[in-house]
């Protein structure tokens, strides 16, 4: 990973994370980029602690240490406590879990996976589970988190330490 | 629905997610039209992808976001087959966006500073970050797709469970 950055941002401190990003130089996407992150959270069809899972899986995969360190408010409230949020480790079907839980962890491997895609078992776990609207809105999730987290390691410039974890509001990436 | 999801119909399949599906799905077609790299290299980069997850139904899939900027015939097959990087029918801008294209594919950690700054000594700082931003689209809804496809092909085995 480049310890240097590739792409600096456009230089505004407007508070947005996104839009102070290197993402900031696309004015073509930004704005709707903002968007995309605000309606995958405020508008998901599956609870906010569901979504920050499958965002932490993502975030351990791509090896993302800002994706890691970060714990959205909104998923907190929904009661997700750093005990559950470190169960999407390796292992995690043999965590304390729920079913529900530990079926979008699936998804989000079959998603993450090379190649990407399910077993016919894994697929019909998954539609047993979830109704085909709450899996199409954490597909949307899924492609979202993973785009932004390859974005942040595809610029660069990221420490190679962990971060300490920090809970951070939900609008200083969709506002 | 009867076609299989592919990164091209995948807005259709996705709708039932609602406000944030239109929105990805804005975001989808505003990278055909910005200024910053070429649809048609952008659709080759599409096809590196396809050609690197296997997907034989991505890569027969044409693409309605191009309009008149599709690649021709033969810079498809070598895109296809693998070939376009040794192929002087393609520029040292095509050739450096194909390259980065093939490193964000296998990891974003593997991508080397050469191939980032062969990128932006092409299409400059923004030009790396739109691409960056056109392979994470790309890349993503081939990996959504594929799962789509994997969940509609056990849904009939499952009825069948269901009947009997």
């Amino acid at each position: 990973m480049s310890a240097k950055p590739r792409a600096t941002g456009p230089g505004t401190q407007t508070g947005n994370v996104i839009r102070d990003s290197a993402m900031g130089l696309i004015p073509e996407t930004v704005d709707e980029i903002i968007a995309l992150n605000g309606h995958v959270w405020r508008d998901s069809l599956v609870p906010p602690s569901l979504l920050e899972i499958i965002r932490l899986r993502n975030a351990r995969t791509v090896n993302c240490v800002f994706c890691k360190s970060v714990r959205y408010d909104v998923a907190r409230r929904d009661g997700l406590s750093e005990d559950r949020a470190e169960m999407v480790a390796d292992g995690y079907e043999d965590s304390a879990l729920a079913p529900r839980e530990k079926a979008a962890l699936a998804l989000a491997d079959a998603y993450l996976n090379f190649p990407a895609g399910m077993a016919p078992d894994g697929a019909a776990r998954l539609s047993c589970t979830f109704q085909p609207a709450e899996i199409a809105s954490m597909l949307v999730a899924l492609m979202t988190f993973n785009f932004t987290s390859r974005m942040a390691v595809s610029i660069g410039g990221m420490p190679e330490e962990p971060l300490p974890i920090t809970e951070v509001s939900l609008a200083i990436s969709t506002s | 629905m009867t076609d299989a999801p592919t990164s091209i119909s995948l807005d259709a399949h996705l709708a039932i997610a609602g406000p944030a599906a239109e929105s990805f799905a804005r975001l989808w077609r505003t990278l055909w039209r910005q200024d910053h790299l070429p649809a048609e290299l952008l659709e080759l980069c599409r096809l590196t992808m396809a050609r690197l997850h296997g997907d034989a139904g991505e890569q027969a899939a044409a693409n309605i976001e191009l309009g008149g900027h599709a690649p021709s015939p033969g810079r498809r097959d070598a895109v296809l087959s693998g070939t376009a990087l040794d192929d002087p029918a393609f520029s040292p801008a095509d050739k450096a966006v194909l390259l980065f294209a093939e490193y964000y594919w296998m990891d974003p950690q593997s991508i080397t500073d050469e191939a980032a700054d062969a990128v932006k000594a092409h299409f400059g700082e923004a030009g790396l970050v739109m691409l960056i931003e056109a392979l994470g689209c790309i890349d993503g809804r081939i990996r959504a797709a594929r799962c789509l496809r994997d969940l509609t092909a056990a849904a009939p085995a499952k009825e069948t469970a269901h009947v009997g």
